[in-house]
């Protein structure tokens, strides 16, 4: 048996896992080497952005009135930039790996899925990080604001949230990988895209289908019901089941399908191509 | 299991010329094709590799050899799954582990302990298996102390060791070693070797791609000639080396054989060499023990008064052997212009088993001028009949002085000997 045709590219995958463990643990590692502050920039960052928007919002031009929310807007804003920083910061590493681990994709062999995996799994880390100061930011506004909190079940259901949503990111990565093997221009693209996309997305701010272009586009974007969902388990109390996030599962399940088709597919041409 | 690899009719091909870098370039080439200006067909495959096919059984160590290009890297990279045969098939029975470049996966950011798990993951190892091992990695890698250093502060000689001592324990049933010897100190290197020879020995199959013939001669039971991606020759190493470089040479020499290359001017031209044993026969190979005779034709433009011809000969290691000049025979010759011929006997060839390489020098000795050279390119095989006896075969006769005293009787008195007593 040739180790390039292994027949079944999950038990592959699974045994290259302590592979994939060590490159998330090497990006991790030279990530916060040398920086003063390490690991706490995976809170930081969310952080600031959460307080420049929270200042844009509240001060500058001082629209949280008339946004529909119904919880303190810093809340409502950190609850979409952690999720929306994991999903961003996992398609910007997936959509390079490839390209930056040149040397290891023209010298050894191991499936190639290995590399955006590995780059969604340094975002999570980042992600748990960032989400565990949730707890904090809670409690401050449920004991310092008039807002309470409402610990339910619905918490239960959020892994299946993070789940789907690496899933998406996991097919978006490999296709737009592939893409940017071929043609550099994507990575650049994406930087771009990405940040029309955050407005796309209910991240800062609520988002509905107002019927006009722009709501349309907005909730056919899979991940606003994702974003959405996030607070509606965390913040809300309700399971998210409306027709919104079961059509984001299924984008997401198809999206990851013809990722790995496709990744799979062209993978032995990525050493020529590189 | 009885091929550890089996290639049949393996083809690579890959294309010449643009490949499109950025989105722009693809447009514009688009662009001119709907035009018409460039034919898609423009755009040449041409093959790496073709037809290429061969065994290997577990023990047996391959040498691949080959000038530049000839398709040895696409083989291995074939071999290791990194590209896809185009043509014919490819197996592997067993764990295969490339050392085509151990420090790919390495961070210089990392320490050398962190990188050893890292490269030892990349190349296939399980963290435990690493750990089990990783004592012996670290000795074996020679960098002691330096083991919690980051590993960009390491020498290009250190980094080396630490990669292939990370892979030289991945328990391989196939390995595949492509010139990652040649950093490293001489003691390291000897220390690889013997390395990758224990583990020929315990059965894996291995592939060594190198440019280093002494080196690959030293550790391979057969070995490959690749020209141009096709097999050239398959073989005893020493046989291989021949091929090899007989067909290097001839290209070098077809290039720069007339010309004299330090004056620019042609005085003359050496007209060829030829080699002939005992029987005045001419020959290819010879035997250490037996007469040869050297014969060198050339071409003088004009009379040289006081002509001296050197010929100098090389083992194909590129170890300078031996030079023979008629002038430090006191011999000059009084050349008219024209075709000349000239003789060197010798009663013996003592050379060790190898193939040697032969230049022709022909001098002004007047003037300390050179009028013509060539590069090397005569070939003699000598056939030592495998008994390996190095640069040289000397002859010489063993014979016993007087006979020595075994050391078991002196052991054995000493075992006679009463047992000291233990003081009360």
């Amino acid at each position: 048996m040739h180790a390039a045709s292994a027949s079944n590219p999950l038990a592959e995958l699974i045994r290259y896992r302590q592979l994939m463990a060590s490159l998330i643990w090497r990006d991790l590692r030279v990530r916060y080497k040398q920086s003063l502050l390490g690991m706490a920039w995976a809170i930081l960052l969310p952080m600031s952005m959460m307080l420049i928007f929270t200042f844009v919002f509240t001060r500058a031009v001082k629209v949280v009135g008339g946004l529909d929310i119904t919880m303190p807007y810093p809340l409502f804003a950190y609850t979409g930039l952690v999720p929306w920083t994991f999903f961003s910061a996992s398609l910007l590493g997936s959509v390079n790996s490839l390209v930056a681990n040149r040397n290891l994709v023209t010298k050894v062999y191991f499936p190639r899925e290995v590399f955006p995996f590995s780059s969604i799994g340094s975002a999570f880390a980042d992600f748990s990080i960032a989400g565990s100061v949730l707890v904090g930011l809670i409690a401050y506004f449920h004991f310092a604001t008039r807002w309470t909190f409402v610990p339910s079940a619905a918490l239960a259901f959020l892994p299946v949230v993070i789940f789907v949503q690496m899933v998406f990111t996991a097919g978006l990565g490999m296709l737009l990988a592939m893409a940017n093997l071929f043609y550099r221009d994507v990575r650049q693209l994406l930087g771009v895209a990405i940040q029309l996309w955050m407005f796309l997305t209910c991240v800062v701010y609520p988002i509905k289908n107002d019927g006009s272009w722009w709501g349309i586009v907005a909730v056919c974007n899979p991940m606003t019901p994702i974003i959405k969902a996030y607070r509606q388990c965390i913040l809300e109390g309700t399971i998210p089941t409306g027709g919104a996030f079961v059509s984001a599962c299924v984008t997401a399940v198809c999206t990851f399908v013809i990722g790995w088709w496709a990744f799979r597919k062209m993978s032995h041409k990525f050493a020529e191509c590189i | 299991m009885a091929v550890a690899v089996q290639f049949s009719n393996v083809g690579k091909k890959f294309r010449r010329g643009a490949v499109h870098e950025s989105l722009r370039d693809l447009l514009a080439s688009t662009g001119r094709r709907i035009i018409g200006r460039e034919a898609r067909s423009k755009r040449q495959l041409f093959w790496a590799l073709r037809n290429l096919s061969f065994e290997i059984a577990p023990g047996e160590a391959l040498g691949i050899i080959g000038p530049n290009g000839a398709g040895k890297s696409t083989a291995l990279k074939l071999l290791a799954g990194i590209l896809r045969a185009d043509e014919g098939s490819i197996h592997v029975n067993g764990r295969l582990a490339a050392l085509i470049e151990v420090n790919a996966g390495m961070h210089g950011d990392l320490t050398g302990m962190e990188n050893i798990f890292l490269t030892g993951a990349i190349l296939g190892m399980t963290r435990a298996e690493i750990k089990t091992k990783l004592d012996d990695i670290i000795e074996f890698s020679g960098i002691g102390d330096f083991i919690h250093t980051p590993v960009k502060r390491y020498s290009t000689g250190m980094q080396a060791r630490l990669g292939f001592s990370t892979a030289a324990h991945v328990s391989p049933d196939v390995l595949l070693v492509d010139e990652v010897l040649s950093v490293g100190d001489v003691a390291f290197r000897h220390r690889c070797e013997e390395r990758m020879r224990e583990m020929v020995a315990s059965g894996v199959a291995l592939i060594f791609v190198t440019h280093n013939l002494e080196q690959m001669r030293s550790i391979c039971h057969r070995t490959m000639v690749l020209d141009g991606g096709e097999c050239a020759f398959v073989g005893s190493p020493t046989d291989a080396v021949g091929h090899y470089l007989k067909a290097t040479m001839t290209r070098v020499g077809e290039l720069s054989y007339v010309d004299n290359p330090r004056t620019g001017k042609t005085d003359g031209r050496v007209m060829g060499m030829k080699f002939r044993g005992a029987d005045g026969g001419e020959v290819e190979c010879v035997r250490p023990s037996e007469p040869l005779t050297m014969e060198i034709g050339f071409e003088l433009d004009r009379d040289i008064e006081r002509l001296t011809v050197e010929t100098a000969i090389r083992r194909d290691g590129g170890e300078m052997m031996v030079s023979l000049n008629s002038r430090h025979q006191g011999i000059t010759f009084k050349a008219p212009a024209g075709r000349h011929d000239v003789r060197i006997d010798l009663p013996a060839f003592p050379l060790g088993g190898g193939n040697y390489f032969a230049i022709v020098r022909l001098w002004d000795a007047d003037r300390t001028q050179l009028l013509a050279e060539t590069p090397y390119k005569f070939m003699l095989q000598v056939d030592d009949q495998g008994k390996g006896t190095g640069l040289l075969t000397l002859p010489h006769e063993w014979s016993a002085l007087k006979t020595i005293e075994p050391m078991l009787a002196n052991q054995k008195q000493s075992a006679d000997a009463a047992p000291l007593e233990t003081c009360p």
